[in-house]
């Protein structure tokens, strides 16, 4: 698969710009060791508890990880995330010839993937609001040049507020991306308008489990391996929200009810990777 | 036919005219829904129904409602709440 390389989870070991480097992402990915990037540096002071609550706090989030995102997906889930990635593809339904959005896209993995789903002769937007990732994907589909990544185009918006017309899409992934936005029933509201009747909206994101066993040690995990990882990239507070972020997302259940009340027919949550992860499939 | 939308493809540089045309069939405006206009001075995207411009920036439409700028030549705006939130030029 495009994002893979040979990378192993021992670069992250000697986090400089050279080992950085020796992965298959870009250059452009690494960050200068012990500098924290710019727009961090000079962003407001963030209230204490890692409560990162609006929008504009979000966004300026996304584009101060943008540039290792992908290093840190890879080694904080030794490679799973892809599996995960394409088993959320597999519930979107989505096939040759179909015209798909990927929300939230980010770098893009989701969308690359849709893109081989859905061929040359289909269409595949990638929406997110964070113009650094979306200067990521569209500098990877360059690098990783396919012929069939030419049905990609990549558009700088909000998910509340989507540029499409109603019933436009044969199928929508979203994937890490409902769990931070600000309004989730607006944002159901919305993808139910633009999918067309019949198609799904396939979710995938943490889960908010309802086993205390399971969140202690997604907590656990995040505490001593994604923190202590993160900051090696000068990154800590960025991912020090993912806590607190998990807590104040939805069960399956609730992400199930939520759809059902934004009017989809049928809605069933998924748990995957152990529990950790879960993944909603709704049908309008 | 799907063929027209995979040769406009191109980031930026002499494909910037013809990626906004096609674009402009394949999305609306985020705010009111309604069709949006290629306009190839600007390199923008323009919402005539609320008089707010979308620009395009290495290819890359932005449609977050607050990146519209309202039209300068716009002599009354559709009563819209969130027209008012674009950003200031």
């Amino acid at each position: 698969m495009l994002i893979s390389g040979s990378k192993t989870p021992t670069n992250w070991l000697s986090c400089n710009v050279v080992s950085a480097r020796t992965s298959s992402s870009l250059p452009l990915h690494a960050l200068p060791t012990g500098r924290l990037p710019a727009f961090f540096v000079s962003s407001p002071p963030r209230p204490g508890n890692n409560q990162i609550r609006s929008s504009a706090e979000r966004q300026a989030l996304f584009n101060s990880i943008a540039k290792v995102y992908d290093n840190l997906n890879d080694l904080l889930s030794l490679g799973q995330h892809r599996t995960w990635k394409r088993m959320c593809i597999s519930w979107s339904g989505a096939k040759t010839g179909d015209r798909v959005l990927d929300l939230c896209c980010g770098s893009g993995d989701l969308a690359f993937l849709l893109s081989q789903k859905v061929g040359p002769t289909g269409e595949v937007l990638g929406l997110d609001f964070s113009r650094e990732q979306l200067s990521i994907a569209s500098r990877r589909q360059e690098f990783y040049w396919k012929a069939c990544y030419k049905n990609i185009e990549w558009i700088e918006g909000d998910a509340l507020d989507l540029p499409f017309s109603d019933s436009y899409f044969d199928a929508i992934t979203i994937g890490y991306g409902l769990r931070n936005l600000v309004d989730r029933q607006k944002a159901m509201h919305e993808i139910y308008r633009v999918l067309k009747p019949g198609s799904k909206v396939s979710i995938l994101d943490f889960n908010k489990s309802t086993s205390s066993l399971i969140n202690k040690f997604q907590e656990w995990i995040i505490d001593n391996v994604v923190v202590p990882a993160a900051a090696s990239y000068g990154l800590s507070q960025e991912y020090k929200y993912l806590k607190s972020s998990i807590a104040e997302f939805l069960t399956g259940k609730e992400l199930e009810k939520l759809a059902e009340e934004a009017g989809f027919s049928k809605a069933k949550h998924y748990e995957i990777g152990g529990g950790l992860m879960g993944n909603l499939v709704a049908t309008r | 036919m799907r063929g027209s939308f995979v040769l406009f493809f191109k980031e930026g540089g002499g494909g910037g005219s013809l990626i906004g045309k096609v674009l402009s069939d394949i999305l609306v405006c985020p705010l009111s829904k309604q069709p949006l206009r290629h306009c190839q001075d600007s390199q923008s995207l323009v919402s005539d129904a609320i008089g707010v411009s979308f620009p395009i920036v290495n290819g890359i439409p932005c449609l977050v409602p607050k990146d519209g700028k309202l039209l300068e030549d716009q002599a009354e705006l559709k009563g819209d709440d969130s027209a008012l939130a674009v950003s200031e030029s």
